[in-house]
């Protein structure tokens, strides 16, 4: 048997924390008696389920990239824009400030999501071995940044439905919205189905292993 | 003022204690009562555990209702109006999905609507429907099961990201036409701050330790 842990975990007491309401419940009791939610120790197939979607939004991430997310025809001239274009443009006019944005909340903060959420699963799999503060700070980062990236979708919506000038100019949605959408919309719920609780069951184990037998040993 | 001291501080159901786990490492903690406006860390992560919020249940109940309000302003004002070449322009709320839908890109049109809609009005809807009664110590019926589906909603909604929206489009826009605000724009921002503050205004563990004691 291990040596008694200072800090108990619910866990080892065969105890669910309720993911709906927070009550504690012996996972014996199958669901919640306070909110009825089904009751896990752990998020079911949480690993699989974050790894299954976000590879679908890797497979969209280009298409989403390439494609244009509209269309502008103005005067005859009918020029698709792509997330990429609009931002160079931006940049172009010298409208610094709001091409940055564009930056960051298209293009930076879902390829920092992925990378971020296929590192945190590769850490809770036990591949890697980060320090679990850093892995803190990445796991609130991916949960709060995410939503941001939808701001282009809304872009194209409000351009959509304001530039309606007839043959003086239209804006059309383009494929690359619907694909731009599905990578915001997977990667939301890549982060909602990974439990983190997964780091620090992998740390637990890493320190079993590690531990020596009880010997004189204090390193 | 009198009503004020009739709410209680925050009721723990009966019968026993009442662990806490973090939810980010698992760690269980006593979930002891702390003073109104302190929060609860995990000894071991330091994560949010829960916080004690001042007068939670009055805010949120206020705040939801204020909500309510702005969003009718915001559907029944004009938004945001554009001229160029003669011809008129309007954006909604309603036009931004309906225009996506009628274009053909039904299900993007439907992901606008819910993000910036369907999602802020359930929300503000089952806080209020929560919260009022329970401000009396009385659980609506089905209470339990509206606010397990408030915490479901809320990462769904995106005011605050449809008002960057608006700024970012107002600046690729800004040189080729005349924009006008309407009065819908300000109540949409004014929506904003009061969907932030009536989310913030009570922790998850307070709300359904409140709902366990009021149904009992
Ligand atoms: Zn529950
Ligand atoms: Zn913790």
């Amino acid at each position: 048997m291990s040596p008694p842990t200072p800090l108990p975990r619910a866990i080892d007491q065969g105890l669910a924390n309720c993911e709906i309401c927070g009550k504690i419940t012996p996972v014996v009791a199958c669901r919640c008696p306070r909110c009825g939610a089904a009751l896990h120790l752990r998020k079911p197939a949480s690993l699989q389920r974050s790894v299954a979607l976000l590879v679908a939004a890797c497979a969209l991430y280009l298409p989403a990239n390439l494609l244009p997310i509209m269309t502008i025809s103005e005067l005859g001239d009918v020029m698709a824009s792509t997330i990429l274009e609009g931002m160079v443009e931006f940049w172009h006019r010298q409208a610094y400030p709001i091409a940055i944005v564009i930056f960051v909340a298209s293009i930076l903060i879902p390829i920092i999501k992925i990378v971020a959420l296929v590192w945190l699963c590769a850490a809770a799999s036990g591949k890697v071995h980060p320090s679990p503060r850093i892995l803190g700070r990445i796991y609130w980062f991916t949960e709060l940044l995410g939503r941001w990236s939808m701001v282009d979708i809304f872009v194209v919506s409000i351009l959509v439905a304001l530039v309606q000038f007839g043959a003086y100019m239209t804006v059309t949605p383009g494929p690359g919205a619907l694909a731009f959408a599905g990578v915001v919309v997977l990667t939301m719920f890549a982060a909602m189905s990974f439990d983190p609780r997964l780091l620090w069951d992998r740390l637990e184990i890493m320190k079993a292993a590690e531990t020596p037998p009880p010997t004189l040993d204090h390193e | 003022m009198k009503r004020q001291a009739s709410i209680t501080p925050w009721p723990k159901p009966t019968g026993g204690p009442h662990p806490v786990a973090c939810h980010f490492c698992d760690t269980l903690h006593e979930g002891s009562a702390v003073p109104e406006g302190s929060a609860a860390r995990c000894r071991r992560c330091g994560v949010l555990l829960y916080q004690n919020r001042p007068a939670s249940l009055v805010r949120v109940t206020a705040f939801s209702l204020a909500a309510l309000i702005l969003m009718a302003m915001v559907n029944m004002f004009p938004f945001l109006s554009m001229e160029a070449n003669g011809i008129k322009t309007e954006l909604s709320l309603l036009r931004a999905a309906s225009e996506l839908i009628r274009e053909g890109s039904v299900t993007i049109g439907w992901c606008v609507a819910g993000f910036t809609i369907i999602a802020p009005l359930m929300m503000a809807c089952s806080m209020l429907y929560v919260c009022g009664p329970l401000l009396r110590g009385r659980a609506a019926p089905g209470a339990r099961y509206v606010a397990s589906w408030l915490g479901r909603t809320e990462p769904w909604n995106m005011i605050e990201v449809f008002l960057l929206g608006v700024l970012v489009s107002l600046m690729k826009l800004g040189k080729m036409a005349e924009l006008h605000f309407g009065v819908g724009f300000w109540a949409f921002a004014a929506l904003m701050v009061c969907m932030a503050a009536a989310v913030a205004g009570i922790d998850r563990n307070e709300l359904w330790d409140r709902l366990e004691v009021a149904a009992e």
